[in-house]
């Protein structure tokens, strides 16, 4: 369980995770306090018994009395507590972990997550996320509370009877040490072996379902669902064989249990045999008593730490895709903005006509080898409409997320004569816009999904934009500006998607606007329709668009066609 | 942490499981015996210690003592095997129980077959069906044993202690049945203030996610700066309403913890109190004072382990339904009968054919044939129904009117063994180009894919690039998409000459295409129809339009 062998990334990760002192003691001593209450209940109800044997007076058995109750109530609430606080600090973390690695994201996203790129990755990165608010939860204060009272109960114990609590410390290490590495080895197994055939398994489940029209008409369902059964069996047996390990660590724990209260009862005996020590005859019996019933409560609350351990295991796994997938450093091939940029535009000043040129201009994405998208040249002045083509490969793709600066370049790349690279990334966007191949729409209304591109927009604009998209007829029909549009667009349609994202284009009135595969996720019936409108809506004479597409596009719409050649197979 | 709203339907046995999973009721058996056990070894781990104690107490030498020390620690080891015991065999139900649930719905979605799949969520079907399931294993491992334990050790263990002592009999029979009826009452509570916070929770919990994921876009109209604010308010709110939840919900576990040793603490009390007495010996006292946690333990795990064991059983509840779903299928897939037709003779004749997608009608009485040796398209505006016909025709979903091919009557649910299809998605798996190309007629032979046929079929895709080497991933993931429409439209092509199919039906294959591609996939298909099949593309391009021998329209229904 030792950090040493994490990398610094995942620690750094970690650290972000974990609550600052003062949102997490509270829940901690709630904790602890909970747990000492829990041990106290059970050695003073058995040293009232025990005392209470001997007929004393009534007033010797008050305290005890008051005790228990008071214990028995003060630990329910304390626990009450402990779970009420712990999990409020690990909300207000949250928030920090997630701007912090808010923070990492941001220099490098889209591209530098490219390889992250299908979104279910992307919304494993968001839980893994989150789900390191189990740091705090269910590791840190699990093994501190099971830590510091096992450790209370130990000096406690050997004030009374030394032999019994040192008996307790070396139960409670045996236990702790083998119980955590039967089960750290186990599922370290378990991991190696399970998770290919649980992950073989779930691909072919899916692969079956979401195809089973093609193996129904290929004839092909019987073959495959014999495969997947024989891949279940695989998976059955190697469960199977590995559940024989599954309950050793519980048992390991109740076995040294049972160990710590035998062995305070044997040295027990002997303290009561000599009769002597500091305490009075009176006192002693009852007190060994404790001594041998207390072990059995100490194990109880020590039972956390296996759990804490199992939960560690799968905070570190989300801790170390975190950092894998987020790298501390930004990648080379994503650009970094120079130290002092030039600008274009002063930022008090309205932005002017751009023209954009492009020469012997290359780009790679993070973690490849080959150029996605290389020698291109070409000039875009105000007024062009020109239709970029290309095979599926070529780096039509690559092209626009390299013009927007998502993605760094070689060869040149001037905005009115200035080099981009020259220029802060923010003064490229401003005057280059893009219209993404998936538009991201937020799960908010269509106002706020346009506003953004223009803050400042009044409903009336918002409207006159949507016309122009040819979408005005469709918001009204669905309750005008304030229709949500659903978690990821879900209540849009492609097409729609792309219209919206126009829309916002339009609003943000890019001087250079490039739309990247606007059909690919349309409806073939509607993909020309939405090719003209968008190439309609978008011509301006101050304005150069920059259509990429793979749908043919009528003559009278552009003014000039650019033809990316093929490029190797599998390039993005 | 937080559970759905529809975690109340949850039963805490059901008998579906046993229904459906043999597995699930030889456990339950097992489970009962080692759950007896264990409440007998606790029973005498607790006499065992009473009796050494007292003798202790009594001031007895350590030769007195030892045989009970040596029975104890028996008892010690005894127990923890049967802990090992219980924790392997909920394990092992709980794997066989997955597969024989995997197993019993996976047949029963090939036998509704793809039109029914389709209806619903594939994603969240498989997801159900996989990982889903694995919330079984919590059910399993952590609840039902402690499900019966409650069942077997808490009226034993009473039995016991009132045996003892009755007054302290008598509490825990009180105490026992409040917890479940305080339980009951804060999950009302909980469910209702959940309830008020679902939507809200739902949509914060993804408002992180919405801001990483739109982060491309937010970079583009430069508001990546302004996110920090919102993350934290979201975050903030998240919390905020959490916690609001929180501390309704973790009120049913302060009531468990404070019934179960409150009442420890009213039976330690009461036997004090009458030990003082002398109406009550020490060794009873302390027996049952052991004993009195024990009862309470097993329904303490319950509780604690209800959420756990609520998740699975909702994984199962969704397997469930599709196991009872009782209704007859429109078309079953089980009972589907073959049916030959020789190469290059007869038309496909649709006559007044009508479908319907529940209560719409999408074709309405169409007449159509398709001539062998021909290159028809069929076209038509978006959402006409061309895709819906296409599934009727290969059998996917039942329509009235007739469909023959060379004169015999072809019926709804049949084998077809005459046509070859490619779909709108390419539905392509994992393995090489060359397996997918050669999908299904390739196991008829089992000789493994035709090298020749498959690089021929690929060319008349116009998908030569493509090499039939190459290795896809799951989904066949790999290529891109224009590469995956024309491998899809190889495999069709495969099987039509593989397997002398006389009818080819290609939905929209060219619509991710470049012209190119288009021209060389349509000079393939024009080889096909030579060979005296029927081909029908679905498609909306003019340059297919253009190369057809016969272009029929679908005229949109006018619906009131």
């Amino acid at each position: 369980m030792s950090e040493a062998t994490l990398h610094p990334h995942t620690r750094d990760v970690l650290r972000l995770a974990q609550p600052r002192p003062r949102w997490f003691v509270p829940g901690l001593l709630a904790g602890i306090g909970s747990a000492v209450m829990a041990v106290a209940l059970v050695a003073c109800s058995a040293w009232l018994i025990t005392v209470a044997a001997e007929m004393p007076s009534l007033a010797v058995l008050g305290l005890a009395v008051v005790g228990v109750r008071a214990f028995a109530i003060f630990r329910s609430v304390f626990r009450y507590l402990e779970r009420v606080s712990s999990h409020d600090a690990a909300f207000r973390q949250l928030a920090e972990l997630r701007l912090g690695m808010f923070r990492r994201i941001v220099p490098i996203a889209p591209a530098g997550l490219a390889s992250t790129g299908r979104g279910d990755l992307l919304t494993r990165l968001v839980r893994d996320v989150d789900d390191l608010q189990d740091l705090p939860l269910r590791v840190v204060q699990p093994l501190l509370v099971a830590g510091i009272t096992a450790l209370l109960s130990v000096v406690g114990i050997w004030l009374i009877v030394p032999a019994a609590g040192l008996t307790l410390l070396v139960c409670l290490l045996l236990a702790g040490i083998l119980g955590t590495l039967f089960s750290g080895t186990l599922s370290a197994r378990a991991d190696r072996e399970l998770a290919p055939l649980r992950g073989a398994l779930a691909d072919e489940v899916l692969e079956i379902i979401e195809n089973l029209d093609v193996l129904t008409a290929f004839d092909a369902l019987t073959p495959r669902l014999e495969h997947l059964a024989r891949t279940d069996a695989r998976l059955r047996q190697a469960t199977l064989r590995r559940s024989v390990g599954i309950g050793v660590q519980s048992a390991v724990v109740a076995l040294f249990a049972g160990a710590a209260t035998l062995g305070a009862l044997y040295f027990g005996v002997p303290a009561l045999d000599s009769g002597g020590g500091l305490l009075s005859p009176v006192l002693l019996g009852p007190t060994v008593i404790v001594a041998v019933l207390v072990p059995m409560a100490v194990f109880e609350v020590f039972g956390m730490i296996p759990l804490a351990g199992s939960a560690w295991r799968q905070v570190r796994v989300s801790a170390t895709r975190v950092a894998d997938i987020v790298p501390a450093v930004v990648p080379g091939e994503i650009p970094v903005d120079v130290v002092d940029p030039l600008t274009l535009f002063a930022p008090d000043r309205a932005i002017g006509p751009v023209v954009l040129e492009l020469t012997d201009l290359g780009a790679r994405w993070p973690g490849q080898h080959e150029p996605g998208v290389a020698g291109v040249t070409l000039r875009l002045a105000p007024g062009d409409r020109v239709h970029l083509a290309g095979p599926s490969g070529a780096g039509k793709t690559t092209l626009a997320q390299t013009l927007v600066r998502f993605l760094d370049y070689t060869g040149s790349y001037r905005l009115n004569g200035v080099e981009a690279r020259l220029l802060a990334q923010s003064e490229v966007r401003r005057v280059v816009g893009l219209c993404e191949q998936r538009p991201w729409l937020f799960d908010d209304s269509i106002r706020q999904n346009l506003l953004f591109a223009r803050d400042t927009a009044t409903d009336a604009e918002l409207e006159a934009v949507l016309a122009r998209v040819g979408l005005i007829e469709w918001s009204r029909a669905r309750g005008g500006l304030d229709a949500p549009v659903g978690e990821r667009g879900a209540l849009v349609s492609g097409g729609q998607a792309q219209r919206i994202a126009l829309a916002r284009a339009l609003l943000a009135d890019f001087p250079v606007l490039i739309v990247d595969e606007p059909t690919a996720n349309v409806d073939s019936a509607g993909a020309d329709a939405l090719v003209r409108d968008i190439l309609t809506a978008a011509a301006d004479a101050h304005r150069a668009v920059l259509l990429i597409s793979h749908t043919p596009v009528p003559d009278e719409l552009v003014t000039a066609r650019v033809t990316l050649p093929a490029r190797a197979e599998g390039a993005t | 942490m937080l559970t759905s709203p529809y975690t109340k339907t949850v039963r805490p046995l059901d008998p579906r499981l046993l229904r459906y999973a043999h597995a699930a009721r030889r456990f339950l058996l097992v489970g009962a015996l080692l759950g007896l056990a264990q409440t007998l070894v606790v029973i005498a781990f607790a006499w065992l210690l009473t009796r050494a104690i007292t003798f202790t107490v009594a001031g007895e030498p350590l030769r007195t003592i030892a045989p009970t020390l040596v029975a104890l620690a028996g008892v010690v080891v005894l127990r923890s095997v049967l802990i090992w015991l219980l924790e392997v065999a909920a394990n092992r139900g709980a794997a066989k129980v997955k597969s024989q649930l995997r197993a019993k719905v996976i047949a029963r979605l090939a036998e509704r077959g793809p039109d029914w799949v389709a209806s619903r969520q594939s994603a969240r079907l498989s997801t159900v069906v996989t990982t889903g399931l694995d919330a079984l294993d919590n059910y399993f491992a952590r609840y039902l044993p402690q499900l019966l334990l409650t069942m077997i050790a808490t009226p034993i263990l009473i039995i016991v202690i009132l045996s003892q002592d009755l007054i302290s009999g008598l509490i825990v029979i009180v105490v026992i049945p409040l917890i479940p009826l305080f339980m009951i009452l804060i999950g009302r509570v909980t469910q209702s203030v959940q309830q008020e916070q679902w939507q809200a929770l739902q949509r914060l919990s993804t408002g992180f996610l919405d801001v990483v994921g739109g982060l491309g876009t937010l970079k583009i109209y430069g508001r990546e700066r302004r996110q920090f604010d919102r993350i934290r308010s979201i975050t903030e709110e998240y919390r905020t309403r959490t916690m609001k939840v929180l501390r309704v919900s973790f009120l049913s576990g302060f009531v468990l913890e404070l019934a179960a040793s409150l009442s420890v603490a009213i039976i330690a009390v009461s036997i004090g109190l009458r030990l003082i007495d002398g109406a009550l010996l020490l060794g009873v006292g302390l027996f049952v004072l052991l004993l009195a946690p024990e009862v309470f333990l097993p329904v303490r795990q319950v509780g604690a382990q209800f959420h756990a064991a609520a998740d699975g059983l909702a994984a199962a509840e969704e397997l469930f339904a599709i196991l009872d779903d009782e209704t007859t299928p429109e078309i079953s897939q089980a009972d589907a009968v073959a049916h030959t037709v020789q190469l290059g003779v007869g038309a496909l004749l649709l006559n007044g054919v009508s479908v319907r997608r529940g209560d719409t009608l999408v074709i309405d009485h169409l007449h159509a044939e398709f001539a062998p040796g021909q290159l028809s398209v069929l076209r038509g505006v978006s959402g006409v129904g061309k895709s819906t016909l296409v599934a009727a025709l290969l059998g996917f979903v039942p329509f009235t009117g007739t469909l023959t091919l060379d004169g015999v009557t072809v019926p709804a649910g049949a084998t077809r063994g005459w046509l070859a299809w490619a779909g709108q998605r390419p539905g392509l798996f994992r393995g090489t180009v060359a397996e997918n190309v050669a999908l299904g007629a390739a196991s008829v032979d089992s000789t493994g894919p035709d090298h020749r046929l498959v690089v021929q079929s690929l060319r008349w895709a116009g998908a030569a690039e493509v090499s039939p080497a190459t290795v896809l991933g799951v989904n066949g993931e790999g290529l891109s998409g224009g590469q995956a429409q024309r491998v899809a439209a190889a495999r069709a092509i495969y099987r039509a000459l593989a397997t002398d199919c006389h009818v080819l039906i290609l939905d929209e294959p060219s619509s991710a295409l470049d012209s190119d591609a288009e021209a060389g996939l349509l000079v393939g298909l024009r080889h096909l129809a030579d060979q005296g099949r029927v081909v029908i593309v679905v498609s909306h391009r003019a340059a297919v339009a253009a190369a057809a021998d016969n272009v029929i329209e679908l005229q949109e229904l006018a619906h009131v």
